[in-house]
This record gives structure tokens, C-alpha cells and sequence, in this order.
């Protein structure tokens, strides 16, 4: 075997590819050293299995210094295989560019000790209430309580003299399109960083730019559907964001000291690669941006409105306090929604899921089995022997059942207007999480035992809040765009898999800061949180669950061809968005769904279990006779 | 729609209770739509069925030979098993509407889908 894996010797403990390839060449010819991010270990592969052997007996166990300067013991063991399929080219967030080296050294210098940090009182206090990075702002205040501007305020001296050559000649040779008459300085020690963020569209116009001085940075970009984007911002470049990059995907930087970049080619822009054959750890340093952008005076017109505070209703979904507003909360989160999204939805829902479909095969013939929220009707053909019928709260979906010949009607899961007792069997998958309040939820239960006949059985399906179970990440997070092409072949011995399972995703770069994966939370400004508690948060798709009720996008796609690829350097709003749908859920906890079962009187649970990220489970319908109930 | 369908339907209009059924059916397109006969499932769903909501369904539909009752031993009975067929599962209201008994209020059946939404105020609490 010529591929050994190295423990302790990872990109997510510290160690870069400088440090650790020579170590490893001492050894044997090196095929190739594949270091994952954020893992604590690396794969090696030899050009012939004696220089693996040499490899093993002399590094096993042996010390060596990271480049934080700490001692790091090293494990070694065989693998069979040790390979990464990447990733296909990703393309930059749409409207984004990186010019690079768009200032000469001499320029950035004087750039950077133009800047007087302790001009004022109020400065200072500003800097010291923000805990993070150091900011100074001109031509208008930047309010962090907001993340407004005040438009009736502009500061009294505009922007500093020596930033107008750069932008006479930036505009003149058409990087920019129009002159910017606000100007946020942001510095960053190593360790520092932004939380991921859309710039408020109703402050600013489309134009964000942005210039790199000091020091280069990895910002991330992601797109509300999760997909995330590394680029490199070198120093002396020039971010160009607009449209999509602009309005739509929120753009930080992790705080940490070292990004993870490409080994290759230094001090280059674009995206980082996947390639782990290919990535090392840089050293941050001091990086100062210069942040250029133009007031907007008029409300914003973009096509993004569900993430544009100018278009979206004064006030987001917040948590209902009521029947009516649930009803309301629901009306437009939930059935609008489908509604409109129910031709694309329907395409998804194609593959019955082997635990349902075991349920309905189990049950007797010539059952009569209703499916409530059937959606397309998935379910509806599966066995022959049945008398199945359908309802959904959204036409268009039952619409669908109808073409496919199903028995379907439209109804409301509270109100099912289907006579007591009827029903041999019935299933609810993925319904109840839809409803805004525990009394609706119970209501809806009650409703579906309601139609059973006594000792008939029902199956119910509802997203769970835990998406990771039994160390088993669900499909829904396991399927991120990120890793979808990313698939681990790693066939070893026992003991270093149970090593591996150990040591997996620490995740932490030094001890002050943890690194990100794609489950970093949005965090505004410690001083800045004007988000009330009980406003819906936005989801993240195929990421963990922070809240229990929460509005998940749904991209709509629609028929005439999918969505066509975006050139990155585009013309703004020249081409058309996936519109974006929010959809309300409450998702449920371990023991929540037995618990709310329980409060009805006249059921036993069967089973209760997890599948693919839902909590699931079997009730039965009591017997009644003379006031004792049995099953 | 088949009959076998509005066979369970009933009104949830508030208040209404096991009054809402059955659902007095007008039809103003019907289809016959051949299904493969088989008996065992018509056998098998002849006790689940409410027999005078049935015949009055049939009835307005003006449908032809349609048993009164289960005979004795229906279970082996070929030809009242394959009336039983045709009447349950070969015809499909497209068209027309569903009235509750108790309070009057119409519900639209359209392409052969029934459209049971309640507004607010009818829903019960």
C-alpha cells in the first residue's frame, strides 16, 4: 500500500503543506499530499510502497512543529486509497469581480498611513463599542443599530482628497460605473473578521467596491440556497460586487489567523480551489479595506425582494401569538407558496421513501387509506389492493393527483371533510411542521385519528430539528452543493477509521477562534441586534436547524430549461434570478411528536423512530367499550 | 370523482357533525372510466359502504342496474360484484357540485376534483 493518512498533520490543526511536505519527502518520493480543509489530517501517497513502510516506521510517533510553533505528534497509518474527486470549476458569485493590482505598492503605503485613527472622541468610542475590527467612516455615518445610513446627515467633509485620483481613474477605465460618495475604513487584526451580510439595499445603490490593503483575506460569499464561495482577495486588488454577488449572497470573513488557500499559484484572486492536492494555510495579516459605496435615495428596485428591506412588508414573519396570525402566517408561507411552487415541487418529490411504502404494504387488502397533504401524490399508487384517497390544502398539487388518475380533493388538514371512522389506515408525511402553533399541530393529529376506525393505524412524518443522528448526518445536509461531487474513498483498517471518527472536524485553528463550516451562524454586531426574538429566522438549506421555527427558501426552477449558468462578469439585471420562496416550518425535537401524540386520548403509539432527518411515527387508533380502552 | 369518494366525503361545515353527511351530489359532466375488475377488492369494500348515500348518488346520476343491497353471499356473486364495480369505481363526476345537507353551502367539483375549503368562519374550532 503506498498511501498512508496522517494524523495531527491536517490543515484544521495547523499544520501547512510547507511544514509538513518536507517532513514527508525525507522519506520517499511524494505522488501527491492531499490535505482537506478543517481536517486535522492529511493523506500521503508514495511513489512505491517501501517508501510508504519508510515512511510509517520513521514518522510514526515522531514530533514535529506546526506553524503556529507548537509541538505536534504524528500518526501514520495505511489506507487502501486515499482520493478526493473535486469539486467541477465553480463560478464566481454573478456580478463579481476581483481586479488585481489595481494600486502600486507606493500608493497602498500612503494609503494606508493616510488614515488617522484617533481622530476624535467619537470615533474612538465607535471603534471600542465594535469589539472587533477598527472602522472609520466618511461622506455619511454607517449606522451599525440599522445598518443604515442617516441620509439627512452627511459628514461635513465628504470623502478624504487623496481617495479622488483613484477614482477618476477607476471610473475611467470603467472598473467602477458611478462615483461613491460614502467610504467605510475597515482594519482587521489576524483573528478578525465580519459576519456573513447582505449590505442593506435600501442604503446603498447597486455598486459595492471594495480595496485590499496590508494584507490579502479569503472572503466567503453564499448564496441563500447554501452554497458557499471562497475568493481571494489579494492585496491591492479591487472588489467589484453588483447585482446578484451585491443583492442576493451575503459576504464575510471568518475570524481567524490563517485562511486556507492555494499552494500553487501565491497571491492570486479568484476562488479558492477544492483541490486538496493543491491547498495550504496562510498567515494572515493586518488588512485594510477601503469600502466605497453610493447612498441610495430612492427605494430599491431589485429583483431580490424577498432579502430586500425596501420591497419586503415593513414588517417579517414573526412567531404568532394567535390562531388568527397563525392562520395568516400560514396562508402566506405556506399554501401561497406551494401554490406557486407546485409544479418544480412535484418534480422533486419523485422517489417514495422504503419505510412508507413498507408501511402501506403491510396493511391488509382492500384497506381504505387516506393520505393527508398527499402534495403530488406520491403515495397514492402504491398498492393496488388499496382505496386510496388524497387531499391537499393546494389545488395546483391536487391538480397533479388528478392527472396521474388518483382519487384527490382540496382540503384543509384541520377540516377534512371525510366521514368519522372511515379509514382503515392514514399517512401525513411531512405535513403537521407546517402548522404555526402547538394547538394547530395537536388539532391537525386529532383529525387524522379522527378518520380512523378504531384500531386502524396511522403513519406521520415530520422534519426534525436534529438533522445529524446517531453521528449520521441526514441526507437533506449531506447533499450541500459544496460536497456534492466531494466524495471520501477512504478504505482503511478499523483502528484508523475509529481515529478518523475521533478526530473529525475539530475544526479549530488556534484556540481564541473557532473556524467555520457551513454551519457558521449570522451573528450581527454585538451592539447592533435590532432583530426582535420573535422574528422568523431564514434557513439556510442543507445546513443544521438553529431554531425550531423557521421560513426555508425554495428556489423556484422552472420548466423552460433549467437554470442557465450566469456569466460571472455579467451586465447587471440582465438576467433573471431564480425567484426565491420562503416556506414556514416548525421542526421537531426528539420526543416532541411522541409527546404531542400523547395528549390524545384515544391512541397508542406503535412506533416511534428517525428516518433521513424526520422524526417519525406509528399510532394506532383505540377500541372503546364501556369507558375501557384496548388495543 | 368516483362514487366510492363521495361515499366518504362529508360536510365539515361548523356545527354540522355526522348531519353533513351525505353530501348531495349534482353532476353536470360524468365520464365512465374503465378500471380492471377485480373482485376481491369489491368484495372487500362493500361493508365499508354507507348503502343509502350510495343509491341516492347513483340515483341522481340516473345510473342503471345498481344492486339495492348486498345479496346473500355477495362475496361469490359475479354479477352483482361487477355492478357493485361499475357503480364504486367506473364513474367519475367531473363536473358538478357537493351540497351539505344540513347548511346548504355548495362545494364546486371541478375536473373531477373536489373543492372542500372552508373560509374561516365555517371551519370548526
Amino acid at each position: 500500500m503506498k498511501s498512508l493518512v496522517v494524523a495531527n498533520g491536517g490543515l484544521g490543526n495547523g499544520m501547512s503543506r510547507k511544514q509538513l511536505l518536507p517532513v514527508l519527502e525525507k522519506c520517499g518520493l511524494v505522488e501527491a499530499l492531499l490535505m482537506p480543509p478543517n481536517k486535522p489530517y492529511s493523506f500521503v501517497r508514495y511513489k512505491t510502497t517501501e517508501e510508504s513502510r519508510n515512511a510509517y516506521a520513521s514518522l510514526n510517533g515522531k514530533e514535529i512543529v506546526d506553524d503556529l510553533g507548537q509541538k505536534v505528534i504524528l500518526y501514520l497509518n495505511f489506507v487502501e486509497r486515499a482520493q478526493w474527486k473535486e469539486l467541477g470549476h465553480q463560478a464566481l458569485p454573478p456580478g463579481l469581480t476581483v481586479v488585481e493590482e489595481i494600486i502600486s505598492s507606493e500608493d497602498e503605503k500612503m494609503l494606508l498611513e493616510s488614515i488617522n485613527w484617533t481622530e476624535d472622541l467619537d470615533n474612538q468610542n465607535f471603534q471600542k463599542s465594535l469589539k472587533h475590527r477598527r472602522v472609520k467612516h466618511f461622506g455619511y455615518e454607517f449606522h451599525y443599530e440599522n445598518n443604515n445610513v442617516d441620509k439627512d446627515k452627511p459628514l461635513p467633509e465628504g470623502l478624504p482628497d487623496i481617495c479622488d485620483s483613484f477614482l477618476e481613474k477607476w471610473l475611467a477605465e470603467g472598473y467602477i460605473k458611478c462615483r461613491p460618495d460614502q467610504l467605510t475604513i475597515n482594519q482587521y487584526e489576524p483573528g478578525q473578521g465580519i459576519p456573513a451580510h447582505i449590505d442593506t439595499h435600501s442604503a446603498f445603490e447597486d455598486e459595492i467596491i471594495s480595496l485590499s490593503l496590508g494584507s490579502e483575506v479569503v472572503m466567503d460569499f453564499k448564496h441563500p440556497d447554501g452554497i458557499t464561495v471562497q475568493v481571494m482577495l489579494p492585496r491591492r486588488s479591487l472588489l467589484v460586487m453588483t447585482g446578484e454577488s451585491r443583492y442576493l449572497w451575503t459576504h464575510g470573513i471568518t475570524p481567524r489567523k490563517f485562511d486556507t488557500v492555494q499552494a500553487s499559484e501565491d497571491y492570486k484572486s479568484g476562488i479558492i480551489t477544492s483541490d486538496i492536492g493543491d491547498l495550504t494555510l496562510r498567515k494572515r495579516g493586518i488588512r485594510t479595506s477601503f469600502t466605497f459605496r453610493k447612498v441610495r435615495h430612492m427605494p430599491c428596485t431589485c429583483n431580490y425582494s424577498l432579502v430586500c428591506n425596501s420591497q419586503r412588508k415593513e414588517t417579517p414573519p414573526s412567531f404568532p401569538e394567535s390562531d388568527k396570525e397563525a392562520s395568516q402566517l400560514e396562508q402566506e408561507y405556506v399554501h401561497q407558496v406551494y401554490e406557486e411552487i407546485a409544479g418544480h415541487f412535484s418534480s422533486t418529490r419523485h422517489t417514495p421513501w422504503p419505510h412508507i411504502v413498507a408501511f402501506l404494504k403491510a396493511l391488509p387488502d382492500g384497506s381504505i387509506v387516506a393520505d393527508i397533504g398527499c402534495g403530488n401524490g406520491k403515495y397514492l399508487g402504491i398498492n393496488k389492493e388499496f382505496y386510496m384517497i388524497g387531499c391537499d390544502r393546494s389545488k395546483n398539487l391536487v391538480d397533479i393527483c388528478r392527472e396521474r388518475q388518483f382519487q384527490a380533493f382540496v382540503c384543509d388538514a384541520l377540516a377534512v371533510p371525510v366521514r368519522s371512522g372511515s379509514c382503515d389506515a392514514c399517512i401525513s408525511i411531512a405535513v403537521i411542521h407546517h402548522f404555526a402553533t402547538a394547538e394547530r399541530r395537536v388539532a391537525a393529529l386529532r383529525e387524522i385519528v379522527r378518520l380512523l376506525r378504531p384500531g386502524g393505524k396511522a403513519l406521520i412524518y415530520v422534519w426534525a430539528m436534529e438533522q445529524e443522528h446517531n453521528n449520521q448526518k441526514s441526507k437533506y445536509l449531506r447533499e450541500n452543493r459544496i460536497s456534492q461531487e466531494k466524495k471520501e474513498e477512504i478504505k482503511c483498517d478499523k483502528s484508523t477509521q475509529g481515529l478518523l471518527e475521533q478526530k473529525s472536524d475539530i475544526g479549530s485553528q488556534n484556540s481564541a477562534s473557532s473556524v467555520l463550516s457551513i454551519d457558521y451562524i449570522q451573528e450581527k454586531e454585538s451592539s447592533s441586534k435590532t432583530v426582535t426574538n420573535s422574528e422568523l429566522p431564514i434557513h439556510t438549506n442543507r445546513t443544521s436547524f438553529h431554531s425550531q421555527d423557521v421560513l426555508v427558501p425554495w428556489h423556484l426552477k422552472t420548466k423552460t430549461g433549467k437554470n442557465k449558468p450566469v456569466e460571472p462578469f455579467g451586465s447587471v439585471g440582465s438576467c433573471d434570478p431564480s425567484p426565491v420562496f420562503h416556506r414556514y416550518y416548525h421542526v421537531f425535537r426528539d420526543g416532541e411528536l411522541e409527546a404531542t401524540c400523547q395528549t390524545l386520548s384515544n391512541v397508542i403509539i406503535l412506533q416511534s423512530y428517525y428516518d433521513q432527518g424526520n422524526w417519525c411515527i406509528i399510532l394506532q387508533k383505540a377500541w372503546v367499550c364501556y369507558g375501557a380502552t384496548w388495543s | 370523482m368516483k362514487l366510492l369518494t363521495h361515499n366518504l366525503l362529508s360536510s365539515h361545515v361548523r356545527g354540522v357533525g355526522p348531519r353533513g353527511f351525505p353530501l348531495r351530489l349534482q353532476a353536470t359532466e360524468v365520464r365512465v372510466n374503465p378500471v380492471e375488475f377485480n373482485p376481491d377488492f369489491v368484495a372487500r369494500m362493500i361493508p365499508k359502504v354507507e348503502w343509502a348515500a350510495l343509491l341516492e348518488a347513483a340515483d341522481t346520476l340516473h345510473l342503471a342496474e345498481v344492486p339495492r343491497a348486498p345479496t346473500e353471499g355477495y362475496e361469490h356473486d359475479e354479477d352483482f360484484l361487477r355492478k357493485m364495480h361499475h357503480v364504486l369505481l367506473e364513474v367519475e363526476v367531473l363536473e358538478g357540485t357537493l351540497q351539505c345537507p344540513e347548511s346548504g353551502r355548495l362545494f364546486p367539483i371541478s375536473r373531477g376534483i373536489p373543492n372542500m375549503l372552508l373560509n374561516d368562519e365555517e371551519t370548526e374550532t
